[in-house]
């Protein structure tokens, strides 16, 4: 069930720059040098030499404050935004795909089909002028199903497994609560069943009961489903609950990475210290 | 006599604070070896390191110095200083077991289901899963009408034992203890004591923190002296 042997995500380099670049851009920029913009060009350096791997079943958790660059690595593996340099290779099955070699059209057939993301902002994940269903059914309609039963009861099964009543698929997802809101964002993740989850502060801004069935929920999702996730978090609690390991960011960089209670409790670097001390 | 199942060697934790700029040291020098089925105490005083030994073992702390060997069951000799990550993990899931000092689980869920957590997340189904968790619970003397009850409004005892039934459930090569007994009344300390015994006969290896001296006399098969670091002041120590 959870074949945590065999990588399904390499990230070798990756680099974002913001602005025209120059040969000076990472070696001027990071966390040594207290900036992330280039003063010799004024660059914008939002990650740089970033590598990682995710190994199947796995949760990798990504820290670090706001503007470390932990969004703007998301958004380079989910392909929303293209790196400036650096591979992504995503293992679909036992096939490595370089993902940055596929055309437009290729990159969004596999996304659609293998990828799921959960944003903070429920406006970000859903559609507020479908319904609950109508969500589930976009996913479902962009990965090739094209029967209305099938999508239908799919949609219902989703719902129910994310706890969402089903009696409420057809309401608007605006009159849902948070905690409401964010689940129908993982039922519309889940649609193609993807293999691989990006979790981007999910619990954030939910209220502490709400976020313990939010985990909960996530929890068991990767247990039975065996799906691989990488979840951003600010939260060190949600780290240590969802991730057996950790990578902490700063200034676009990778400071610290390691088995998720080393990180918390043995913290080499003095980023990653503060970090911790300032949330016990 | 049977061969090591984990051997120590000069096994050494000091810890850097960046914002103090100092060092402040832990476990020293320890050197260890455990056979399956045996039970070594680790006593010495506060602040000597014991817990930090563990941790080292558990690679919850990273060690500064030394080696850690760990006689894999299939034979092959690990040191757990420098095992990679998803080697580490996978020994935690089926070799190594480790018994914290306080219960630290997901709120919301029954006692029954915390416990039975560790089979689960092997692959055991939940019925059985949850049976097997009845049954240590019951050893353990967890009264069952709090089974069903999230164990956060538990007694320290009670979280104790729950602690101990969720760290004995999965069946490991290798069992860290830290202080399993520790707030335990007598009868439960007995049943506990018994399910140890149980554990070191079916070959268990065992290294367990254990304050208590008649407890060592009970359980232990040999005695780990952990003391501070020579240079280490004495109110650092007791800290």
């Amino acid at each position: 069930m959870m074949l945590r042997t065999a990588p399904i995500l390499d990230v070798a380099g990756l680099t974002r720059l913001h602005g025209p670049g120059c040969p000076r851009c990472v070696e001027a920029t990071g966390p040594a040098a207290g900036t992330n913009i280039c003063p010799h060009c004024g660059t914008v350096v939002a990650c740089a030499d970033v590598n990682l791997t995710l190994m199947r079943g796995e949760v990798l958790g990504v820290m670090g404050e706001s503007g470390s660059g932990k969004s703007s690595l998301v958004r380079l593996l989910y392909g929303d935004d293209a790196p400036t340099r650096g591979t992504i290779t995503f293992h679909d099955g036992n096939t490595p795909v370089d993902l940055l070699a596929l055309n437009a059209r290729q990159a969004r057939r596999l996304r659609n089909r293998s990828f799921g993301i959960v944003h903070q902002n429920p406006h970000l994940g859903l559609n507020f002028r479908v319904s609950a269903g109508g969500n589930i059914a976009e996913r479902l309609l962009m990965g090739g199903e094209m029967r209305y039963a099938r999508i239908r009861e799919r949609a219902m099964a989703l719902l129910a497994r994310c706890e969402v009543p089903p009696a409420r698929m057809d309401e608007l997802p605006g009159r849902f609560s948070g905690g409401m809101q964010q689940r129908v964002q993982i039922a519309r993740a889940l649609a193609t069943d993807p293999p691989l989850l990006f979790l981007d502060e999910v619990t954030t801004g939910l209220d502490v009961s709400v976020q313990a069935t939010i985990l909960d929920l996530i929890l068991e999702l990767q247990h039975q489903l065996g799906v691989s996730m990488i979840a951003v978090t600010h939260d060190l609690g949600v780290i240590r609950m969802l991730a057996s390991r950790t990578i902490v960011m700063k200034m676009g960089r990778v400071v610290e990475s390691g088995l998720t209670d080393q990180i918390l409790e043995d913290p080499q670097h003095a980023y990653t210290q503060q970090l911790v001390a300032a949330a016990l | 006599m049977t061969d090591w199942i984990l051997r120590t060697s000069g096994l050494t934790k000091r810890f850097y604070l960046h914002d103090q700029q100092r060092e402040i040291p832990s476990t020293f020098a320890v050197d260890l070896a455990l056979r399956p089925g045996e039970l070594l105490a680790i006593t010495g005083p506060s602040g000597a390191g014991k817990s930090s030994l563990l941790k080292c073992i558990w690679r919850t702390y990273l060690p500064s110095g030394g080696r850690i060997l760990l006689r894999e069951a299939s034979g092959a000799v690990t040191d757990l200083v420098t095992a990679g990550e998803q080697h580490v993990l996978a020994l935690r899931r089926g070799e190594m077991g480790f018994v914290t000092q306080f219960l630290h689980c997901l709120p919301r869920k029954s006692a029954l289901d915390v416990v039975a957590a560790p089979l689960v997340d092997t692959g055991t189904p939940v019925e059985a899963a949850r049976d097997a968790a009845a049954t240590l619970l019951a050893r353990l003397n967890v009264p069952s009408h709090l089974w069903a009850v999230a164990p956060a409004t538990f007694s320290g005892g009670e979280q104790q034992r729950v602690n101990l039934a969720r760290g004995l459930i999965r069946p490991v090569r290798l069992l860290l203890l830290d202080e399993p007994t520790a707030s335990l009344d007598p009868v439960s300390r007995a049943c506990a004591v018994g399910l140890l015994r149980e554990l070191k006969a079916r070959g268990t290896a065992m290294l367990a923190i254990l304050h208590d001296p008649a407890l060592v006399e009970a359980l232990a098969d040999g005695e780990v002296r952990v003391e501070p670091h020579p240079q280490t002041h004495p109110e650092e120590a007791a800290a």
